[in-house]
């Protein structure tokens, strides 16, 4: 098993050098002068030098590269150019606002997700299932950013049930922080509910057709039992990859739902540095998220054997 | 045949209406538009619907009604070539990758592993905040984000496609690489390939929508229609009509693509059913 995560870990070190090569380009995607984009057309050709010196864009664009690695390996994540601080002390500050709502999102969206895909398989072909289809090709279809904008406009303006502005975090006050985060996570974790319970009944569909299942009914178990106990952990096995990759993807939604709700995480913040031609932490930012995605990734792999334990760890 | 059974599937011919329909809404913008969609109108900003501005106006008294219209053809028009370049892309870095195998394979198929290490519309930011917000720049980067997805699909089917009787008795008549890939292998892995340009049109349409309201898409005054709710988001305590409308008109173009892509899936692969 140890040898199996390790082994994992090694394979990552070539996508996670992709991914830097990726984010290191960005800033020479740029059309023109980075240096002077960033500053804008005010800025003075000594200011202009200094910022290229500081980012080092005057040496060859190899020796950049392994500067850049250099510094991001020791923590150095660049220097924000408008507020002058270090980019990853504004991620550590950011972060946990970001995990917060979406591990609430994820917790949401499993709350709805898998009872409902279970009961949608086991009701199959009858009104349950159909109203079940049709709810979760809703989900699948309603922007998520809209869907935050009318929350907002009925629980928060109309009916004054959740706070329209401000931010208090769950870690400092947790019940009030919660008022703060449920529309978020409900609307950003929507999508992911509705994609996990699709996962979930077809894999139920699939399992409950197979032959144990008939012999546990047969045995005499309940049908509590025979779901819960047999059929739905093998049928989790497939839908832990689709919510892996959806837990990965609430972080990129998050960026969206952070600017609707006005929430202090990265993804506000990344959107601020897009808009003001931060770069530093622009880059700083998705890097950082690319990474935590890689990881979702690794830690989903490893769950799986858990959950089939025909996967053996090789 | 085909078109036969899609039709007869009830989702998918729900999936085909609400996509004509908004194919004929978009090809018709300027005979169904009441206004034109940028004039500003200072003397009717932000009210509410009414006879004469059926959606309401805008913070710049522009008529909601006529921007949702021809937003659906900016949305479209960019959906469809974001998913056209990821296609043509897709297909060609997959097929190489399945055919050649080896190096290539391995090259082109770690850059696609690199590609999707990122959440998808997390890269499609990275690349505007890199190129600058502009249409072109929508379409290249929603392109990008989509391509691995479609070289996958071609890289798996042409792997076992390869090594089928015909392409070998192909191989044998002495015909060139590039004439079998594109005369016996990719006609095989066109079912597929329209499930997953079906599915990428309704991410597409959210994505680029999303990105519209985060100010990366068309720029202003552009009406499509991420812009249309990113402008209404400030007024919407005014006018929460502003906000509801487009939002429909998302909602309805993203669904019509899921119902035809659920539809072609049962049709053509019914394996991933």
């Amino acid at each position: 098993m140890l040898k199996y995560i390790l082994k994992r870990i090694i394979y990552l070190i070539p996508t996670i050098g992709m991914v830097a090569v990726m984010v290191f380009l960005l800033i020479h995607m740029i059309p023109g002068d980075p240096a002077l984009v960033m500053l804008g057309n005010d800025a003075t050709p000594q200011d202009v030098e200094a910022l290229r010196d500081a980012l080092g864009l005057n040496q060859p664009l190899y020796q950049q590269f392994f500067l850049w690695v250099g510094r991001v390996l020791t923590g150095d994540f660049g220097v924000s150019i408008h507020s002058k601080v270090p980019v990853l002390t504004s991620i550590a500050d950011r972060f946990p606002v970001t995990l917060s709502l979406t591990t609430l999102a994820l917790v949401f969206s499993l709350i709805v997700s898998i009872p409902s895909g279970v009961l949608a398989a086991v009701k199959h072909n009858t009104k349950s299932d159909y109203m079940f289809m049709l709810g979760t090709i809703l989900g699948v279809s309603v922007p998520g950013f809209w869907l935050g904008l009318l929350c907002l406009l009925v629980f928060s303006v109309q009916l004054g049930w959740f706070p329209s502005t401000g931010f208090v975090a769950i870690w400092e006050n947790f019940w009030e922080g919660l008022r703060y985060l449920l529309l978020p996570a409900v609307t950003l974790g929507l999508f992911m509910a509705a994609v996990v319970a699709r996962m979930v009944r077809s894999s139920m569909l699939e399992v409950l057709r197979l032959e144990y299942v008939t012999h546990a009914r047969a045995k005499g178990l309940s049908e509590w039992k025979v779901i819960n106990k047999h059929a739905l952990k093998n049928a989790f096995a497939p839908a832990l990859t689709t919510i892996g990759i959806q837990y990965g993807m609430l972080l990129g939604g998050a960026v969206i739902t952070e600017t609707v709700f006005s929430l202090p995480g990265l993804g506000k913040y990344l959107v601020v540095a897009i808009n003001m031609r931060d770069y530093p932490v622009v880059q700083g930012c998705i890097l950082f998220i690319a990474l935590v995605y890689v990881l979702i990734n690794l830690v989903v792999d490893l769950l799986y054997g858990f959950f089939d334990p025909r996967i053996e760890y090789k | 045949m085909f078109l036969k059974r899609l039709l007869k599937n009830k989702i998918g011919l729900i999936g085909v209406i609400v996509i004509g329909l908004n194919i004929a809404v978009a090809l018709a913008a300027p005979l169904l538009a009441t206004h034109d969609p940028l004039t500003i109108n200072l003397e009717a900003q932000a009210v509410p619907p009414s006879a004469q501005h059926w959606f309401g106006t805008d913070e710049y008294g522009r008529d909601i009604y006529s921007r949702v219209i021809y937003g659906s053809r900016i949305s479209l028009y960019i959906c469809l070539l974001s998913v056209v370049l990821a296609t043509v892309g897709g297909v060609a870095t997959g097929a190489a990758a399945g055919y050649f195998g080896g190096l290539v394979d391995n090259v082109i198929m770690r850059c696609m592993d690199a590609l999707m290490s990122f959440p998808a519309i997390l890269l499609a930011i990275a690349i505007l905040a890199a190129l600058g917000p502009n249409l072109y720049n929508v379409i290249i980067a929603l392109g990008v984000v989509y391509v691995p997805r479609f070289a996958r699909i071609v890289r798996s089917s042409v792997l076992s496609l390869k090594e089928k009787e015909f392409v070998e008795a192909s191989r044998a008549m002495g015909n060139g690489n590039i004439y079998i890939i594109f005369r016996h292998i990719l006609p095989n892995c066109t079912a597929p390939l329209i499930v997953q340009a079906t599915a990428s049109l309704a991410y597409a349409i959210l994505a680029e929508s999303s990105l519209g309201f985060l100010g990366l898409g068309a720029p202003p005054p552009a009406p499509s229609w991420g812009n249309i709710l990113s402008d209404a988001r400030n007024f919407m305590m005014e006018n929460p009509m502003m906000t509801v409308f487009p939002g429909v008109a998302i909602t309805l173009a993203v669904l019509g693509f899921n119902l035809l892509g659920d539809a072609l899936r049962d049709v053509l692969d019914p394996r991933l059913k």
